[in-house]
């Protein structure tokens, strides 16, 4: 399989799953400064795909392009733009440069269908996803906390996440 | 199987057994026959990096490791016995880039202007929490903070573990033992960094408390150059300056008084201007001359208070009164000469560089018209010097009235 | 009729076997497993957040103490991330010690995972002293270069903190003349043990397809008879200028993954020896002089893997243009290398799990953060 960049990935995925692919809209990495100028926006070069067909995306890049293997799902939660983006990093056992899928879902309601099912490795990396940031994997088959207690409440890596202490701490201090 | 990449292969590794060895428990002995040659080889030291057998213990606590020089454990403070200085200026670089965030420090401040030295006054480092990762000695500008060898810091007392600055100061000539190339790459900085910040640090403050004996003689030596200096215009300089104590010779105390009325006088007559600033284009000419006055007189209190820099009389004191006349006469005569030239610009006061020695404005300090300020340390001479001042200024002011009525 | 019933018993999370705090609900039928379900958490310190507050800079010693067995691989993956993030180019011969304290990392870090393998079977910590006593001998080169001895915090951004002491080479050198006997005997005193056969043939196998669906990397793969090496597929600082072989198993169980770290030792010394000889010839200094360690880079992301002893390490840095991390994630292969613990486990007995757990080689700082 020839290695690819992000361009000509993006290009055979508008041929081939036409819908799946969208615009990489800028994002303000941190909340705009009260005065002074604004931070450059963030525009990605990776693929952004719509979230409901995450799951098509990824089998493509599977069966048709070769990137069998599944290595990172990360989740960075952009505040100022209200939404969270999950980061897919498939690599190829060949070698060579990974392919990155991005898929962006709102905050206040944050589903993605899960690739569990066909890539067993995700289990782990959606369960952080979702114990730290609250993203809900559907069609996972063991969707709980796993570095928090199970009874924690709240989404510690979120951005709007108290630091300065919650109900577990500062309580009774 | 080898299959054949770039610059190598993929080797699949063989298991099991090989032929030789399908008699059951052969294997086992072969592993045996490893810890046996280890076993007697045991009986003798360990020689080195390309040893594999002997042995490697070190009977600690009664041998102990050589620890390399880059070793870093936690850190401590450096100080130059020589002249008994700590080398830490307090910049806070330390405390900003420190990842646990476990020092803290507080500036040495002035005692008598308030404003902050070169020195740390409060240095605290908590020891339990250190991760002993040397940033701290890494950005240290000064080299005053290094990391430490130590590492037998175990003790049941939680509390000694937030140590302070008393217990980290260590002397260089301990560093430069532990570690000498280190010290010697940066010794000739570090040592020309704090012979600047010596010179900018009043008093003895910036000298490690436990030099107490460095401490008293570096006092002395500060008030016997002020005493010489004072000795200039006070007939009772003191024989012996006071070996010890912090408080002031009634001279250097009178000195400040001084100064301080004068300044408030300024202030008063000036508004609400600070009478250390440099006069504003605003104020009339005869406030700002009073302000300058004031100016003069506690720049030659301070100058008594340190060691000046140049004293050019040490001579046997003439009669105070003598020295103001003879002040005065000089300042009107430079008035005169003043008012005749009538230029405002700030020109160097080679008026003041014949005068007796105890006020050199050895740093020059501008003046429109060319006459030094208070004498010494006596209220009496302070008082004829102001005089003499005044004098001299309302000379000017009538010369520049005539001339040009912006004084500079 | 005798009937047996399910049993649901905890291994861990204090357990001595189980590479540090790490607890499994196993679900036995007699001695045999029927279910496992690893749960993870009890070392977790919060490292990602406390990135998103410290500097670039400070955030170096923490990283040490992620993969605490290995510092110098998790440095140097944080380093990569940064200077991919900020442009900071990295000159020779800092790229020469970065490959010669990770190839040393690997080397120590297999000693002491073999160790830790067969002691979790029972033969009592003879390999484990074995390998440590040459662990001691490395960990005294990284002492004389970074200062200490596991936390080394010896890379920054454009290189390494300071140059190799004037008497680490000798002793370099004298450690290779003694690291073939050394592996030597690591390897025979157990390869053909037939104790070690019986417990490490056929336990633990996870087929060709399953290891790669289950994303797990490093000798586990290799185990596997993948021969993904992030070395040879994707290579990064100098490592295309060595020679060096990717040894791979067949089966796939506990036994191969024994035999490849033992070759991957052999491999590493390889490419020290070679790193010995280029690196006098090597250009530059032991740091990019124009690099600065209080860097704000552009917005933008970057990641960066290496191939550390325990599989891809990867950091994944989201920056905002300030001194700080935006987003800072560590994808950490123990992690996901531990996935399939489950499917590896099922069918086999009570006693092969820690087995199992060991040939996987964990550290829990890694796998909580």
């Amino acid at each position: 399989m020839p290695r690819l960049s992000p361009e000509e990935l993006r290009e055979r995925m508008a041929r081939d799953l036409p819908g799946a692919v969208l615009e990489a809209t800028p994002l303000r990495v941190a909340p705009p400064p009260a005065h002074g100028p604004q931070p450059a926006p963030f525009v990605t070069t990776d693929t952004v795909v719509a979230a409901e067909r995450i799951v098509e995306a990824a089998l493509y890049l599977r069966d048709t392009l070769g990137y069998a293997f599944l290595s990172d799902i990360a989740v960075v939660d952009y505040l100022a733009d209200g939404v969270f983006e999950l980061v897919y990093r498939f690599y190829t056992i060949e070698g060579g440069d990974g392919l990155v899928l991005k898929v962006r879902v709102p905050r206040e309601a944050p589903e993605v269908p899960s690739l569990t099912p066909y890539w067993p490795g995700a289990n782990l990396h959606e369960r952080e996803a979702f114990d730290l940031f609250g993203i809900i994997f559907t069609d996972h088959p063991y969707l709980r906390r796993i570095y928090m207690w199970d009874e924690f409440e709240g989404w510690p890596m979120r951005k709007d996440f108290p630091k300065q202490g919650d109900k577990y701490i500062g309580a009774d201090e | 199987m080898t299959v054949k990449i770039e610059r190598g292969q993929i080797v699949t590794v063989e298991r099991g057994q090989r032929a030789a060895r399908r008699i059951p428990g052969l294997g086992l002995l072969d592993g045996m026959a490893v810890v046996w040659k280890h076993w007697a080889g045991s009986f003798r030291k360990n020689q080195g990096f390309n040893d594999i057998h002997g042995v490697f213990t070190f009977e600690y606590p009664e041998e102990r490791p050589k620890l390399p020089e880059a070793y870093r454990n936690m850190p401590i403070l450096l100080y130059d016995e020589e002249t008994g200085h700590e080398l830490c200026t307090s910049c806070f670089q330390c405390e900003r880039i420190c990842p646990p965030q476990v020092i803290h420090m507080t500036q040495a401040k002035d005692p008598a202007t308030g404003k902050p030295v070169p020195a740390v006054a409060e240095f605290v480092i908590e020891y339990d929490a250190c991760m002993s990762c040397g940033f701290c000695a890494e950005v240290c500008p000064f080299d005053a903070i290094k990391m430490d060898h130590e590492f037998e810091l175990s003790t049941s007392d939680h509390q000694k573990l937030t140590v302070f600055k008393e217990q980290l100061n260590r002397p260089i000539s301990y560093y430069e033992r532990i570690a000498p190339t280190m010290w010697a790459e940066v010794r000739e900085g570090a040592m020309k960094k704090l012979q600047g910040n010596i010179k900018r640090r009043p008093d003895v403050i910036g000298m490690a408390p436990n030099l107490a004996e460095k401490i008293a003689a570096r006092r002395r030596e500060l008030e016997a150059a002020a005493a010489a200096a004072a000795a200039a215009a006070a007939p009772e300089a003191p024989a012996a300056a006071p070996a010890e104590g912090r408080k002031l010779t009634p001279e250097e105390k009178a000195a400040k008084l001084a100064a301080i009325k004068a300044a408030n006088a300024a202030k008063k007559g000036g508004g609400a201007t600070a009478p250390d600033t440099p006069a504003t284009e605003a104020a009339p000419a005869d406030e700002k001359a009073a302000r300058l006055a004031a100016i003069r007189a506690r720049n030659a209190a301070k100058q008594a208070g340190e060691a000046p820099a140049a004293a050019p009389a040490p001579e046997a004191a003439p009669a105070d009164e003598k020295a103001a006349r003879l002040a005065a006469i000089r300042a009107k005569n430079a008035a005169k000469k003043a008012a005749e030239g009538a230029d405002g610009a700030p020109e160097a006061t080679n008026v003041s560089a014949p005068e007796p020695a105890p006020a050199p404005p050895a740093d020059g300090r501008p003046a429109p018209s060319g006459e030094a300020a208070g004498t010494g340390a006596a209220p009496a001479d302070e008082k004829a010097a102001r005089l003499a001042a005044i004098r001299a200024k309302n000379a000017a002011k009538k010369a520049a009235e005539g001339h040009d009525p912006e004084g500079s | 009729m005798f009937k047996t019933e399910e049993l649901q018993i905890n291994i861990g999370p204090q357990h001595p076997s189980t590479h540090g705090v790490f607890r499994m609900l196993v679900t036995v039928d007699g001695e045999t497993i029927i279910d496992l379900k690893p749960v993870f958490g009890y070392l977790h310190r919060n490292h990602e957040q406390i990135a998103e507050q410290n500097t670039y800079l400070q955030n170096m010693p923490y990283t040490d103490r992620l993969d605490y067995f290995n510092s110098m691989a998790n440095n140097q993956a944080y380093a990569m991330a940064v200077e991919k993030l900020a442009g900071i180019e990295v000159p020779e011969r800092a790229e020469y010690i970065r490959v010669l304290m990770v190839e040393l990392t690997r080397i120590l870090n297999h000693a002491g995972a073999l160790g830790f393998l067969i002691n979790d079977m029972g033969m009592w910590q003879t390999q484990l002293a074995f390998g440590m006593r040459e662990r001691e001998k490395i960990l005294d080169l990284f002492e004389m270069a970074s200062g200490a001895r596991m936390m080394c915090n010896y890379f920054r951004f454009g290189g390494v903190v300071r140059d190799l002491p004037p008497e680490f080479m000798p002793k370099l050198k004298e450690l290779l003349v003694a690291m073939p006997a050394f592996v030597d005997e690591l390897e025979r005193l157990l390869r053909e043990n037939e104790i070690l056969m019986q417990r490490a043939e056929g336990i633990g196998v996870l087929p060709k397809e399953l290891a790669l669906a289950y994303s797990v990397t490093g000798p586990v793969l290799r185990g596997s008879g993948v021969p993904y090496d992030i070395r040879k597929a994707e290579p990064y600082s100098v490592y295309d200028r060595f020679d060096f072989d990717i040894p791979v198993g067949s089966v796939g169980d506990v036994y191969d993954r024994f035999l490849v770290r033992i070759e991957e030792m052999r491999q590493s010394k390889r490419i020290i020896e070679q790193i010995v000889e280029q690196l006098p010839d090597a250009r530059g200094g032991h740091i990019n002089p124009k690099a600065r360690q209080n860097v704000r880079p552009p917005v933008g992301d970057a990641y960066a893997r290496i191939e550390s002893p325990k599989g891809e390490l990867g950091f994944y840095l989201v920056s905002d243009g300030s001194a700080k991390p935006y987003r800072y994630k560590v994808r950490a292969p123990s992690f996901i290398n531990l996935a399939p613990l489950g499917d590896m486990c099922r069918g086999y007995k009570v006693a092969d799990v820690v087995v199992i757990l060991g040939s996987i080689d964990i550290v829990m700082g890694e796998v909580d953060r």
